[in-house]
């Protein structure tokens, strides 16, 4: 039975809910932004891109390629709310819903569609109760994979719909540069490029043994996804993570240890209550720094006994710092804990470990009582609450571990 | 611009919408809601705040309900 997968992707999602909330900005050039001075630009509106305002760019470049541009600090409690409610009206509808990220969604309604007078009538549902229960828009994309769907919806763009069926696919496949196709970046293009694949029509017709021979397994992907027959399931539960890690871009470069040490302490501490609230403990912890001029690297080092408690987080990337000669100053700082296992929470032989896990548990209940601010370590104070109001990862979702 | 400030509120609380503020007092004035633009949660520890972004049509402002300490607060204002 041919499946019958929905794309939904949210059109401009952090700009459009801002130009949403303050009626001054609607069909205006918007840019929503991080706090920090030195941000970059999260999401452009519509009217932004026309003038050639993308994702990732300085607000100096912004400026310069539209004048007229209007800032907006993003928000990302309204960012995450909002989506946590587009899932509510996902999961009316089917049971089968992958929110693969902030916002975008992939929902299988094979079977379903019936119900609702057909997939371009479910499509036109959820846009409309979109509309109604948020006044944003967002494009749909369907097609009998995920692959599909998501192309549908990138050529629907904006506030479209579009339905690729599979006997369609060829053609519309046949002369689509390889870049085009979702899950294919730069590099392998790079490399399809080198071997004379420009176009999905001619990836689809590359040997499977030759694509194998320079991609490894997943060369045989690359063809299916030529093909347009790539059958990727959904990905419906979040399975176990590797790693819990927290970074930050900082409000100024930093130098001074005491102030490195206070912003390591504070991600130790985001680090260690995340995977005790969910129940992991990791044998590796490793920093990340960024200098200025982005050069980045990471320290990692294995420990003798797996651990989410924060303070030996913080004295082992600690010591992971001791081992680096830091040629420059800081721009961001990551801590990370990995190898994750879960902790069935070994009784511990000695009183004094004891107490530190009653210690880190009282901790951990007071700040799900009355917030994440409301009790810290001294030695994060250095670091103020308020820089930590970066820009979200694209990778939030509502559930699960990957909750930042 | 941040406020932050305690106010008092007249809301409706209404089957279709839930909550809704309507009027609010602030620096002497009483302000009519004339349009909640968006509304989103957000976590307080325990409880959820409820913020709603309006408008008098003039100036924007944010108002937040604490499902705790049962309290709006008058976030921000932008003229």
């Amino acid at each position: 039975m041919e499946k019958t997968i929905i794309c939904i992707d949210m059109d401009a999602f952090f700009a459009s809910v801002e130009q949403r909330t303050d009626p001054r900005l609607r069909g205006r050039p918007v840019a929503v932004i991080g706090s920090g001075h030195r941000t970059i630009i999260t999401t452009a509106s519509y009217e932004a891109r026309r003038f050639g305002v993308k994702t990732g760019m300085t607000i100096y470049e912004a400026k310069r390629l539209c004048p007229s541009i209007i800032f907006v600090v993003g928000n990302n409690d309204k960012y995450t709310h909002t989506c946590r409610e587009l899932e509510k009206i996902y999961r009316a509808l089917t049971p089968y819903v992958e929110i693969y990220s902030i916002d975008e969604a992939f929902l299988d309604i094979t079977g379903l569609e019936h119900l609702y007078g057909g997939p371009e009538r479910v499509a036109r549902l959820i846009k409309g109760r979109v509309r109604e229960g948020f006044g944003i828009p967002c494009t749909a994309g369907i097609g009998p994979n995920v692959l599909l769907a998501k192309l549908a919806c990138d050529m629907a763009k904006p506030d479209g719909i579009k339905r690729i069926r599979q006997e369609d696919a060829e053609a519309i496949l046949e002369n689509l540069p390889v870049g085009e196709l979702w899950g294919v970046g730069q590099q392998t293009e790079k490399r399809l490029k080198a071997m004379g694949i420009t176009t999905c029509g001619g990836l689809g017709r590359a040997s499977a043994s030759i694509l194998r021979a320079r991609f490894g397994i997943i060369g045989e992907r690359l063809k299916a996804m030529g093909m347009g027959v790539w059958a990727r399931p959904l990905i419906t539960s979040e399975g176990e993570p590797d790693s819990i890690g927290h970074s930050t871009t900082l409000p100024e470069d930093i130098w001074n240890r005491p102030d490195i040490e206070a912003h390591i302490m504070r991600l130790s501490e985001m680090v260690g209550k995340r995977a005790r609230d969910y129940g992991y403990i990791g044998k590796k912890v490793s920093i990340t720094i960024r200098y200025p001029d982005f050069e980045t690297f990471t320290r990692q080092k294995t420990l003798q006994m797996p651990t989410n408690d924060t303070h030996w987080i913080y004295i082992h990337a600690l010591s992971l710092l001791d081992r680096i000669r830091l040629k420059d100053r800081i721009r961001l700082i990551g801590v990370r804990l990995a190898g994750l296992v879960k902790d069935h929470g070994q009784i511990s032989l000695f009183l004094e470990d004891e107490k530190r896990n009653a210690l880190l548990k009282a901790v951990d209940r007071i700040k799900d009582k009355y917030g994440d601010s409301s009790v810290t370590w001294a030695a994060s104070l250095r670091c103020s609450i308020h820089d930590h109001k970066g820009v979200i990862s694209p990778a939030w979702r509502p559930s699960g571990v990957r909750l930042y | 611009m941040y406020i932050g400030k305690v106010v008092r509120v007249i809301a409706l609380f209404d089957p279709s919408s839930r909550l809704r503020p309507l009027k609010f007092n602030w620096s002497g004035r009483l302000i009519h809601v004339k349009e909640v633009t968006y509304t989103w949660q957000s976590r307080g520890g325990e409880g959820a705040i409820y913020h709603f972004s309006l408008t008098d049509g003039d100036a924007l402002y944010e108002l937040s309900y604490d499902s705790r300490t049962l309290l709006w607060k008058l976030e921000n204002i932008e003229a």
